[in-house]
């Protein structure tokens, strides 16, 4: 029994310890304060689309970019300390009206529709859009487009570029790579982006061409974008006026659009192109951390709560069967990734808690795996021979004791199988947090993609490691099993 | 010692127990026979509330298990039960089995408990058990197993439902003679059983069940010679 006791203390250590590391890891990012001179103000960008913004993942993962340097320099004016925050170009919006960030410069076009929604700086750079196409059909106009099927970056200007076009296809896709591709494959026939991006994407491929479209078509400009009333937009402004007038503005462009850093000839458009991953190993294996501590936290909590969820259904007070049977069906009735979006956005609104990112994707995860797993142990539970709850009610055990170390150790053998089985679907869904800007394995892919412009090579290397990840997690059940089952 | 009173006990329509009232004295010895199906093993789970009566009281050393005040946990410790097929929790080794419920309930450290154990294994002659699986005993071990179990907890009542009834016929020597040592040494006990000669042997006191009453009570040697009732007779004449 003492060996019993010094296990569960090693356990509970381990626990506490990777607990703690999780709290330092949802602690790196603060909570966006009000701002104030000397204070921390939070820039949320989504890092996919250089030379705006995109992720030094060579270098030291940093987000880096023309955006990035201006931020840089207004916060600097300003005397604010600057912290940059990486999200999905679709969660930006949402991101600034929860407060989770203070401003968003993410070559954010400021249109009339966003306007309602957030306030806008002065425009600080004009993009074009250009058309990209197949180098043998070279499409030059939005007329030559009529009838074909068109792509465009979901929740980009762009879209409103195309609304108004008739008789066309539209296909909207959240990533610039996906677009790309989707080129090459002949599932589109053009896509629809802007300048800079369109520039890079034709130069590391050969077999692309890009035409600009006419400026007076969707000629909004980039600004930067404030919650409704924030004090920060006239500061801004100030300093923006004074980068106009000295030049500095139009420095950072030049610096940031005369070195094309990651246009190498474009040698390898056939076959498969390894070697360029390499500066990316370590990014990539930062990512493949978050994924574990993030699979480990949510299946801690998710065992614990489903257990916990379990007895209920088997309790004799009614409220709490029926409790967990109703929590059963609404976490096991609707999507997890609408549960992780509504806890990680609506928690902030209801609650006035800024939810960190992590902490919010453990939690949704945890909940809904809470929800499967309850309905696996109490079934594990029932399998166990009456006989041994009698025989404990018979020494006088108390109840809890008798479930906790006689009762749930012998379920647990039981549905073994089962638990790996939801490890495993949890190691893979913890792909969805990229959704809610989580650096994870998948998201550092998509990162990587959008840097090197190549489409399949980062995506392989992940699921190469999501492969081995899983391999290691069932051999270390098979060894958990092994010794569960040496008193049979 | 325990006093029972007009005890019903009924399933939805069917009716187990239809009212039994006995009272056993503290070192009695009691040897409960009667047909299958006559409510023996409800009466005996009766008495440590494994089963809930559904009517009657059960007063033991005064505490009245049937009041909804009482803390019936702290009675069953004082009641030991053995059952036909052991129970033995088969994630536990033998000495873990015996000290569970010593450490976690009794509070006693792991020495004094496993002092004890291996007391209680010398006592049902399986001391070079201690640290085995119960998968790797024997019926007529695991029974030994389960009676040292529930000796540990020191329990001032012991109940046996039919405890040789699973075992291979040779297991079953072992087994009496571990129950009837016990009985030698004064413990109040209550056993249901279909080994006559055991109960005719070993009990101060026959109670013979049949349709869920208490049909006749009896010493041993009056009741396997001179059965009072019809039932008995012709139960004894079919078992004999």
């Amino acid at each position: 029994m003492r060996n019993q006791f010094a296990r569960r203390l090693i356990v509970s250590l381990v626990c506490a310890v990777l607990l703690a590391g999780c709290w330092l890891a949802f602690a790196e990012r603060t909570e966006a304060a009000e701002p104030g001179p000397g204070k921390t103000i939070v820039m949320g960008t989504s890092p996919d689309y250089p030379p705006y913004e995109s992720v030094d993942a060579a270098g030291g993962g940093e987000i880096v970019g023309l955006d990035i340097d201006i931020a840089k320099h207004i916060a600097d004016k300003l005397g604010y300390k600057l912290q940059i925050a990486g999200s999905d170009f679709d969660g930006l919006i949402a991101a600034l009206q929860s407060r989770r960030v203070d401003f968003v410069m993410s070559g954010m076009s400021a249109t009339e529709e966003r306007r309602k929604s957030v306030d806008f700086s002065d425009i600080y750079y004009n993009a074009r859009n250009t058309i990209v196409s197949l180098e043998k059909f070279s499409y030059a106009s939005l007329d030559e487009l009529k009838g074909k099927r068109i792509g465009v970056q979901l929740g980009s200007t762009q879209e409103s570029v195309v609304a108004d076009m008739k008789d066309t296809q539209i296909t909207k896709l959240s990533k610039i790579p996906d677009l790309m591709q989707s080129l090459k494959a002949d599932r589109i026939d053009a896509a629809i982006v802007e300048d800079a991006v369109a520039a890079g994407y034709v130069g590391t491929n050969a077999d692309l061409h890009f035409e600009m479209i006419p400026a007076e078509v969707g000629g909004e400009g980039y600004a930067i974008a404030f919650p409704k009333g924030s004090p920060l937009t006239a500061e801004f402004n100030g300093v923006l006026r004074d980068m106009k007038s000295d030049g500095t503005l139009q420095a950072i462009i030049d610096k940031w659009f005369g070195t094309e850093k990651d246009a190498e000839p474009s040698a390898a458009t056939s076959g498969l192109n390894f070697k360029r991953l390499e500066p990316y190993a370590g990014y990539l294996l930062r990512g493949t951390y978050v994924t574990l501590l993030f699979t480990f936290v949510s299946a801690l909590f998710g065992f614990v709560w489903g257990a916990i969820l379990s007895l209920f259904k088997i309790s004799n007070v009614a409220p709490l069967r029926w409790f967990s049977t109703v929590y059963t069906s609404v976490f096991r009735g609707t999507p997890l990734l609408l549960q992780l979006l509504l806890i990680y956005y609506a928690v902030p609104q209801l609650f006035g808690y800024t939810i960190p990112a992590l902490l919010a994707a453990g939690l949704a995860f945890g909940l809904n795996s809470a929800a499967y797993l309850s309905e696996t142990i109490r079934g594990g539970i029932l399998a166990v021979d009456k006989g041994q709850r009698e025989a404990a009610l018979a020494l006088g055990i108390p109840y809890r004791t008798m479930m906790a170390s006689i009762i749930l150790p012998q379920a647990i053998k039981n549905i073994l199988p089962a638990l790996v089985n939801e490890c495993v679907a949890l190691l893979k869904e913890s792909s969805l947090v990229s959704v809610i800007a989580v650096a994870d394995l998948l998201f550092r892919a998509s990162v990587i993609r959008a840097n090197t412009f190549l489409a399949f090579e980062p995506l392989i290397a992940a699921g190469a490691i999501y492969y081995v990840l899983v391999l290691i997690l069932t051999s270390l059940a098979r060894l958990l099993e092994r010794r569960m089952r040496r008193s049979d | 010692m325990i006093n029972v009173e007009a005890l019903t006990k009924t399933y939805g329509k069917l009716e187990v127990l239809k009212g039994i009232s006995t009272t056993v004295e503290q070192g009695e010895v009691v040897a409960i026979i009667g047909p299958s199906g006559s409510g023996k093993s409800t009466f005996l789970r009766c008495l440590n509330l494994l089963e809930v009566p559904t009517g009657g009281r059960i007063v033991i050393d005064g505490v009245e298990l049937t009041d909804p005040k009482t803390d019936i946990t702290r009675i069953r410790q004082r009641i030991g039960m053995v059952f036909q097929h052991f129970h033995l929790f088969p994630h536990m080794t033998v000495m873990d089995n015996l000290t569970f419920a010593l450490m976690r309930v009794k509070g006693l450290s792991k020495e004094e408990a496993r002092a004890k154990g291996y007391m209680l294994l010398e006592r049902v002659g399986l001391k070079d058990k201690a640290d085995v699986y119960p998968s790797k005993l024997s019926g007529g071990q695991k029974q030994r197993v389960a009676i040292a179990r529930s000796l540990a907890m020191d329990p001032e009542i012991m109940l046996f439902d039919e405890p040789t009834s699973a075992l291979d016929p040779e297991m079953v020597k072992e087994v009496l003679a571990v129950i009837r040592d016990l009985a030698s040494t004064g413990m109040t006990m209550l056993i249901v059983t279909h080994e006559m000669k055991f109960a005719r042997e070993a009990a101060d006191t026959i109670y013979f069940l049949d349709g869920g009453l208490l049909v006749e009570k009896a010493e041993p040697e009056r009741f396997f010679a001179r059965p009072q009732s019809e039932r008995a007779a012709r139960f004894l004449e079919q078992v004999l």
